[in-house]
């Protein structure tokens, strides 16, 4: 084996944050108390779409210990929010698009006052007829639920000619797939907390996945200036996407901006439940055409995304679904589209993925049918089509570098090889059937076509102590653990050594969300950067006091030494002392924006990211036919990550995204209007967990800091492709919607004509 | 209002309480030990687990009131003075924490178990942790980290 050259990346090392976790001693926002903190509570408008004739707060007003009901009016800046498009007010005027819009806020001295409260708010609507699926919304004649109407966007991808091509297919297959929303449902509901410091700067503690982003929304909905609102990360439980749009932050800083007292508002699992995004309804028609050996032709996709009553990040999803329409396979005639449209359901946003899952429920889908049509393998129609480098993808886009797709095939085909052989053959009760399955995926880190870049800041002090400050919100999944790794690599130091300094609008610089699987990838960029450009000027102060040239030292111990010299060394904090009488500094800013083409308006045409994750997961499942229950034995995922900077935070991701992705398979379900609580609501539990073989792949990305990719949704997207696929094996009937819950696997049993086994 | 005597991580306390007031809010609201979680308040996702006379309960469906008399460990009362507990190192150093929003529950349910179990098999830790909902790690490293635990634990590691 060879000895990796790197003392801190591929180590894993303890998690930075992991010691108050389980102490029980991190402050998530429902644990910070404020001294005197009032309650705020939103009255919800509990209609799909009306117009409001009026509001009347005097009743609610009166109740002692009622301080404020705020409504629209209130609102001193832009009552509109949306990080794509701004459609979404924090505080309903005109007219309500959903159950769950606030209509009004009320701040009073305690929870029990405020619920007292929402119920003497008198608002008189009219309501407008509602449109609760995407035929109602696209329908001549339906109401504009928006004033640009009911399609927010449309993407297309287009590429050779689709159209002509099928005409010389040998095998075409043509299928519609849908799929449901599905609840985030990370484990802290969504709370927040704030003050006024004596500066009088709003100070908002948040559960986010973007503090930035909150803090630009804040301060243009109170119309302050940007020094005036300071949003800190609270630890945060989970965020899959959700926590990306603003829960509470909006409500918090207007009751700070008026009534400048400490406030605190903890949503119940119910109001959670309502009022935050769900992952996009989708249906999706695709048609795909390959030769008679099984390759790929041609692809035809018309997808139809329901974003609700708001847009969130819908343009994104509708985005993804169409880019990676094609998955992780060259097809040179391609014809994309995937439309977004409003309708008043609560609104849908970004959930690991953004639209990417569903795209892969269909492509994997179709290219097992066209195997079995073919009499081909499954997993050689998958080596026959997989993007390798060199390939030019559905956008125009020639994969350059760091295209593990094959790696990843290869890695799973000996488990595939004797399952097909052994698992899938051995007796077993003739009401179980057994069945195997591959899920291919690709994904493209970071934000599609569009700059999204990430700064970091790095500091020596004149003791020689090194500290990172990063605007990456680490929400679980461990960037900051991961980012001290990236400094600590190119200072030679020990990751825990650098200090962090994390998601705090006040002291960090924008990193952009977490989300898109970027963090690794930009920011990790951004932090070497900065903390190269801090190695440098340690060098060159090195260069003065061991009178040798820069390429004759290495950063060792938190010193500075001639190359295997220990002898010859000079330590940090005189080195930074040095600069710093010099007059130069000992902060450096570092930045990096992957490199992106814009999209043609037109084809589509264009470079939508700098590079990619690829993965391949095979499913183990056993089906009952008797009850239609599913049980998933057993998945091996191989996930081509660029390079590990933390093996077992890589392993965390895989099998996380693959318990998610058991839950879009099998179980998940988000009904609007009737799933209310977490009684509900099934996310899977422990019991329902196959064991897990991860495989690492590690196909180093030139572009990447120390070779680094992705991972955190590539990890869910193969996931429920595989399941399906290993369940039209077992039963040799195939299901189109997901999820494939009991009923749809037993009636799927019993057309297949297991129900009476011979 | 109701008087209870209860002992809690070790220190006796003696309130008065609401009669509705539920053990989550007796903790939380008026001890302020905040290790303990709400995650959905009609006991389905276990972030509320606590440890009553040994026995591992949802603290969010239990009353103040039936607190009277019970000795409680919440996660703030795992680690000894000289150290974590066994259960505590197992999960840093078997990355069975991701948010750590559902780790005091999950915490608390498998001490309860390690009491009663030693040395429990995978059946046993399933069945335990069924009630304990995390999102973000998939289990896996969590079940690595609970058989650690009792490996730990059986070695002597114990807490106290």
């Amino acid at each position: 084996m060879i000895k990796s050259q790197y003392k801190s990346i591929g180590k894993n090392i303890q998690r930075r944050d992991v010691s108050g976790k389980i102490k029980g001693d991190s402050q998530f926002c429902a644990d910070i108390e404020l001294k005197d903190s009032i309650s705020l509570k939103v009255l919800r408008s509990g209609r799909h779409h009306a117009v409001i004739e009026n509001i009347d707060v005097a009743e609610a007003m009166k109740i002692p210990g009622v301080l404020k009901v705020f409504t629209a009016r209130d609102i001193p800046g832009e009552n509109l929010m949306g990080i794509i498009n701004r459609d979404q007010p924090l505080l309903a005027h005109g007219k309500v698009r959903s159950k769950a819009d606030p209509v009004a806020l009320v701040a009073a001295l305690t929870d029990d006052i405020a619920l007292k409260a929402l119920k003497a708010v008198d608002v008189t609507y009219t309501d407008l007829v509602p449109l609760l699926d995407i035929e109602d919304a696209l329908a001549e004649n339906a109401p504009k639920i928006h004033e640009k109407g009911n399609t927010l966007f449309t993407r297309r991808i287009i590429k050779g000619d689709a159209k002509t091509a099928f005409e010389d297919c040998h095998s075409i297959v043509e299928k519609q797939y849908k799929t449901l929303a599905i609840e985030h449902n990370y484990i802290e509901p969504d709370a927040g907390a704030g003050f006024v410091d004596e500066d009088g700067t709003l100070v908002i503690y948040a559960s986010t996945q973007n503090p930035h982003y909150d803090h630009q929304e804040v301060v243009n909905m109170l119309g302050v200036e940007e020094s005036r609102v300071r949003i800190i990360q609270a630890v945060t439980g989970g965020g899959f996407g959700s926590k990306l749009d603003l829960n509470v932050q909006g409500f918090i800083g207007l009751a700070l901006y008026h009534l400048k007292r400490p406030v605190r508002y903890i949503y119940t699992r119910e109001e959670s439940y309502l009022a935050t995004a769900k992952r996009h309804p989708f249906i999706i028609d695709m048609k795909t055409g390959t030769d008679k050996n099984g390759k790929l032709i041609a692809i035809k996709m018309r997808a139809c995304c329901n974003t609700g009553a708001y847009g969130s990040y819908g343009i994104a999803v509708a985005t993804r679904a169409a880019v990676h329409g094609t998955g992780p396979y060259q097809i040179e005639h391609v014809d994309l589209e995937c439309s977004c449209v409003y309708t008043n359901l609560t609104f849908c946003g970004a959930m690991r993925g953004f639209g990417t899952p569903q795209a892969a429920f269909a492509h994997e889908s179709q290219i097992d049918i066209h195997a079995q049509k073919l009499g081909i393998d499954p997993l050689e129609i998958r080596i026959i089509n997989g993007l390798k480098k060199g390939s030019i993808n559905g956008t125009g886009q020639k994969l350059t570098d760091s295209v593990g797709f094959h790696d990843c095939l290869k890695s799973v085909k000996p488990y595939y090889e004797k399952a097909s052989k052994d698992w899938v053959k051995q007796k077993t009760s003739p009401f179980i059937k057994r069945g195997i399955g591959l899920g291919g995926m690709w994904y493209g880190i970071g934000n599609t076509g569009v700059q999204n870049p990430s700064t970091a800041r790095i500091e020596i002090d004149l003791k020689g102590r090194v500290t990172l400050f990063t605007g990456c919100a680490d929400i679980g999944q461990g960037s900051t653990t991961i980012l001290s790794q990236i400094a600590a690599e190119v200072l030679g130091i020990l990751p825990e050594q650098v200090r962090m300094v994390v998601g705090d609008t006040k002291l960090t610089a924008n990193a952009g969300a977490t989300s898109a699987s970027r963090q690794t990838y930009i920011s990790g960029n951004a932090v070497k950067d900065a903390a190269e450009k801090l190695a440098s000027v340690l060098l060159t102060a090195g260069v003065n006091k061991l009178k040798v040239s820069k390429s004759m030292l290495e950063f060792k111990d938190h010193c500075i030494r001639v190359s295997g010299n220990p002898n010859k060394s000079v330590d940090f904090a005189w080195l930074a002392q040095r600069i710093h009488a010099k007059g130069g500094s000992l902060s450096w800013q570092g930045y990096f924006d992957p490199e992106t083409i814009p999209f043609d308006p037109e084809t589509g045409q264009g470079t939508p990211y700098s590079t990619y994750a690829f993965a391949c997961q095979l499913a183990f499942v056993e089906a009952d036919v008797l009850t239609g229950e599913v049980n998933v034995k057993k998945i091996v995922a191989a996930h081509d990550v660029g390079k590990a900077v933390h093996p077992e935070n890589v392993i965390g991701q895989i099998c996380g995204g693959i318990a998610m992705g058991v839950g879009f398979a099998l179980m998940e379900e988000f009904e609007f209007g009737k799933t209310e609580s977490m009684k509900d609501y099934h996310i899977p539990t422990c019991a329902d967990m196959p064991e897990v073989i991860p495989i690492i792949v590690e196909s180093d990305e030139p572009t990447g800091p120390f070779g680094a990719k992705g991972v955190g949704e590539p990890a869910l997207i193969p996931t429920a492709p595989a399941i399906l696929n290993a369940l039209n094996n077992a039963l040799g009937k195939r299901i189109y919607n997901l999820p494939a819950n009991l009923e749809r696997v037993l009636k799927a049993s019993i057309e297949s004509g297991h129900f009476s086994p011979k | 209002m109701v008087n209870i005597k209860f002992k809690i991580n070790g220190q006796k306390k003696a309130l008065n309480i609401h009669d509705d007031m539920t053990a989550l809010a007796v903790i939380r609201s008026l001890l302020k030990l905040t290790g303990t979680k709400e995650g959905c308040g009609i006991g389905e996702c276990g972030a509320c687990t606590i440890n009553v006379d040994g026995k591992a309960v949802n603290s969010c469906l239990m009353l103040g009131a039936q607190l009277d008399g019970t000795t409680v460990v919440t996660v703030e009362g795992l680690a000894a003075k000289d150290g974590l507990a066994p259960v505590q190192k197992a999960f840093i150093e078997n990355h069975g924490v991701q948010c750590g929003f559902c780790t005091p529950g999950i915490l608390m349910s498998v001490n309860a178990l390690l009491q009663e179990i030693p040395d429990p098999g995978h059946e046993e830790i399933s069945k335990t942790l069924a009630g304990n909902l995390c999102r973000c790690t998939g289990y896996s490293q969590i079940f690595t980290s609970v058989k650690e635990a009792a490996r730990l634990a059986g070695q002597g590691d114990q807490h106290g």
